[in-house]
């Protein structure tokens, strides 16, 4: 929605605004009215580019806010509560990064794709705010990748509101998580030469790991036909089948690329997001012909993807995006700031990768991932007032978030500097 | 693009060929003279001069002269490196290493007898990559995990034996007062009080010796196989700034000192400089102590983790130069509400007239630029980040004559960029130490294996 100049602005505006409140303000001045009380969650910012991450670009322009929700965002001079350097839409991180540790995910069996994390999210923890800080206002939790199918994942806002169920989770049911690798059979031994325990069980190995997953799709298929028949999960596995739960597999060496690109083949799964992708370069057919999607792996400076030591070399989103493949970036979340999610973008750039997509891939196409993109991804009317500011152009080394807004309320204060 | 014209062909044929040949980066071209020039859209000269349209002329390995185009007198004879698109810019100096060798310290908790020169590995990928990301010169130390470590040495990263590398050999002495693992703080406070009283009683032992007209340390030195001649049979009376003293020790010819003790009484006599770990606020105290009471203060380069911000008033009044390593932003959390604060170091160690040094500790935060290009973003001052990359980490290694600023007379260790230093897309693309060309990024296999998805192993292509 571009806006001439700021009189006509005015009126268009008010148009726009949503919210029932009483005092709605047909001029543009920075006062903006809130019903309750508690934080403050309607404002108008300034600032001299602003990325919506729909395509375009605003300079200098303005978002107002109300209510949390955006309201309106368009170019003009007008006063606003502050002004910033840039504006990126709230950063959504879509790998299983965030994940809550091993207690995400139930190991008495291999296969759980039935168990969903949302019961043991801990929306107390300071991590969120962490996230929050570096800019990352939804994220994905999933299921600790100690199973081959570990469970349903589920979207959360790094804050605004109560650290409540109600407040927080966006979205449950996001897919089902699967993992191929060394990860699943990690804990687990053969039966001989040890004591008998919980974790003398298959998988042991890679094999045993794709087994795990073919199985638990056999039966699925089996229970199709065979009435009296049936597992615990078979609803979700069959969910899936249908293409109407994504399956997100973690796969980043490239035998573990093709194992999870040659299971998709084989049961026909529509919908499939690799994460953690690292060696798709010299699988680049592959990918492309089966329709994937790709989460990479957190860009390192040394090429090395911190899963499996996969080669993640710089240019791997820059060729994805020639080949007109969906990816998102990730970063598993860190306690460093300066290896944030906030930073991947950059990386990426460096690699080659043109600025616009390498937003895209940390807003909008994360958010399309996880299927939030109705609510959150882009700074458009109508959707979550998840904001990040930044200190000059976005995604460069030498720029910072000094800012980070969701929901419409303030986390971190570009005005007072980098702690609230 | 790059230009080698040797304008005068015989001349170069003439020339020695062989100077840059032997270079541990596979992509070395030869050096055919001993003069080199270099041409470039921006010549970065120091944090404040920047020269547009520049060049560069290196003779004998250093700096001749440096100006714009045209006011700069040009050997005609000289090669030509560089172009238009180039931005030059001083080698980045790393203040501080454990890295290049193939363990970073020793099981022994007080061994200032080993040196630095007998584990760097010439060949070891970290100085291709030094190289890679356009450092050129390396304080190679022990690392932190001791008590009183070995001795360090200044290198390049080029050459493939250690000789080739040094740039000063024995340079620098390590100490922690962060505890070594599995030491208490107060074994680790001990032992380093420890270490300086057996020294002190060992000096007295040996002088006592000689006062007695013994000849101990003489006869253990031979023993050892150690030749007493020139220097090393002379004896100096102890002339250090410690609380303590030795009289008497110029009885006892400086060769025949004791293997371990030697370099301990070098540093008490401040005569090689000292770089002193510290992972916290409270090990800055330990460590200004130690250094004030056994002399070496004056010498002493704090290498710090980023909580020491809150010790930065002792520090600031101790007047010691320090290197941060680990993150920039400092992130504690409260104890008691969870609340998590963040605080960014280098700021705090800029507003209380700290000389600060950053450096690039492991492999994924490597590349001082990357260091510098986000202590701008923090809030630094461009200016006072190129300095804590360049002329801040000469100074703490007492090499700013010589290192980080392009300057007339210093070494000709210079890096040029494809663009803006701090710029998030600018590569190095060619790295030129003491004037010798040491690395040309078009040439460099494992550049395109990391930033262009070449196969490392051909062999895991599927035949067709």
């Amino acid at each position: 929605m571009l806006l001439g100049t700021a009189p006509i602005a005015a009126a268009t505006l008010a148009a726009f605004t949503l919210g029932a409140g009483p005092a709605t303000d047909a001029t543009l001045a920075a006062t903006t009215v809130q019903d309750d009380d508690g934080p403050r969650t309607s404002w108008i910012v300034t600032a001299d580019e602003i990325h919506t991450a729909t395509g375009r670009v605003i300079e200098g322009g303005f978002v107002r806010i109300g209510d949390g929700k955006i309201t309106a965002v368009g170019r003009g001079k007008i006063a606003g509560d502050f002004h910033v350097a840039a504006i990126t839409p709230g950063l959504v991180e879509c790998s299983s990064g965030l994940s809550v540790g091993q207690r995400s995910v139930e190991q008495d069996s291999e296969s759980t794709p039935h168990v969903s994390v949302e019961e043991g999210l801990d929306l107390f923890s300071t991590r969120w705010e962490r996230e929050l800080r570096r800019g990352v206002t939804t994220a994905c939790v999933a299921p600790d990748d100690r199973n081959v199918l570990g469970g349903l994942p589920v979207v959360v806002k790094t804050g605004g509101g109560e650290p409540t169920m109600d407040d927080r989770v966006i979205k449950t049911r996001v897919g089902v998580r699967a993992a191929m690798g060394s990860e699943p059979s990690a804990g687990n031994s053969p039966v001989f030469g040890r004591a008998f325990g919980l974790f003398n069980r298959r998988p042991t190995t890679r094999m045993g790991v794709e087994w795990v997953f073919r199985r638990t799709f056999y039966d699925a298929l089996r229970a199709q036909q065979d009435d009296d028949f049936t597992f615990e999960g078979v609803e979700t596995v069959n969910q899936v089948l249908a293409g109407e739960l994504p399956l997100f597999i973690q796969a980043a060496p490239r035998q573990d690329l093709m194992t999870a690109l040659g299971l998709k083949a084989e049961f026909s799964i529509p919908n499939v997001v690799i994460d953690a992708a690292a060696e798709v370069i010299p699988e680049a057919d592959a990918v492309v012909a089966s329709g994937a999607s790709l989460i990479f792996a957190p860009l390192e400076f040394d090429g090395t993807a911190s899963v499996e030591g996969a080669q993640l070399p710089w240019n791997a989103p820059a060729h994805m995006a020639e080949l007109g493949v969906t990816f998102a970036l990730s970063a598993r979340s860190t306690g460093n700031a300066d290896y944030s999610l906030a930073m991947q973008p950059a990386h990426a750039i460096r690699g080659g990768l043109d600025p616009v997509k390498a937003l895209e891939a940390v807003t909008i196409v994360p958010a399309r991932l996880l299927g939030v993109d109705d609510l959150v991804g882009s700074i458009e009317q109508g959707k979550h007032a998840d904001l990040v500011f930044w200190s000059g152009a976005p995604f460069q080394y030498t720029s910072s978030v000094t800012g980070v807004m969701v929901g419409g309320e303030l986390a971190v204060d570009p005005r007072h500097g980098e702690e609230l | 693009m790059l230009t080698l014209e040797p304008t005068r062909l015989k001349a170069a044929v003439r020339a020695c060929a062989l100077g840059a040949a032997l270079v541990a980066a596979p992509t070395a071209l030869a050096q055919t003279s001993d003069s080199l020039v270099i041409e470039a859209g921006r010549i970065v000269v120091d944090s404040q001069t920047e020269i547009e349209d520049g060049v560069l002329v290196i003779q004998g390995g250093r700096v001749a002269a440096v100006g714009k185009r045209g006011e700069v007198e040009v050997p005609w004879e000289a090669p030509v490196l560089g172009g238009p698109e180039f931005t030059a810019f001083p080698g980045f100096v790393e203040a501080y290493s454990a890295r290049g060798m193939d363990r970073a310290n020793e099981r022994i908790d007080v061994a200032p007898f080993l040196d630095v020169r007998d584990s760097i590995d010439p060949i070891n990928l970290y100085f291709q990559d030094c190289l890679r990301w356009g450092i050129t010169t390396v304080n190679v130390q022990q690392g932190p995990d001791c008590v009183i470590g070995g001795r360090g040495r200044l290198v390049k990263p080029v050459g493939i034996t250690i000789d080739e590398m040094t740039v000063r050999p024995g340079y620098g002495l390590v100490l922690s007062a962060a505890p070594k693992s599995g030491l208490s703080r107060a074994t680790q406070a001990g032992t380093m009080r420890e270490a300086f009283g057996e020294l002190r009683r060992y000096l007295e032992g040996i002088v006592q010796d000689a006062k007695d007209g013994g000849d101990y340390a003489r006869r253990e030195a031979l023993a050892q196989g150690r030749e007493l001649e020139g220097e090393a049979a002379k004896g100096r009376p102890f002339q250090s700034t410690a609380s303590w003293s030795i009289d008497g020790l110029e009885m006892i010819p400086r060769g025949a000192i004791d293997g371990k003790q030697g370099p301990l009484l070098d540093l008490v006599e401040g005569r090689v400089p000292a770089f002193f770990h510290c992972g916290g606020p409270h090990d800055v105290h330990l460590a200004l102590e130690t250094a004030k009471q056994n002399g070496f203060l004056e010498r002493t380069t704090l290498v710090l983790q980023p909580e020491c911000w809150k010790a930065a008033s002792a520090i600031a009044e101790a007047g010691v130069p320090v290197i941060h390593t680990g993150p920039m932003v400092h992130t504690e959390t409260d104890p008691v509400t969870g609340e998590e604060t963040e605080t960014f170091v280098l700021e705090v160690y800029r507003d209380k007239g700290i000389d600060f040094s950053l450096s690039s500790q492991n492999s994924s935060t490597s590349s001082l630029w990357y260091q510098a290009a986000r202590a701008v973003g923090h809030g630094l001052t461009r200016e006072q980040a190129i300095d804590a990359v360049t002329v801040a980490p000469a100074r703490a290694l007492g090499m700013a004559d010589h290192l980080g600023t392009l300057g007339e007379g210093r070494l000709a260790n210079v890096v040029l960029l494809s663009g803006d230093p701090l710029a998030t897309t600018t590569m190095v693309e060619h790295v030129i130490v003491e004037g010798a060309h040491a690395y040309d990024r078009s040439k460099d296999p494992r550049n395109q294996i990391l930033f262009e998805g070449a196969d490392p192993l051909d062999n895991l292509r599927s035949d067709g």
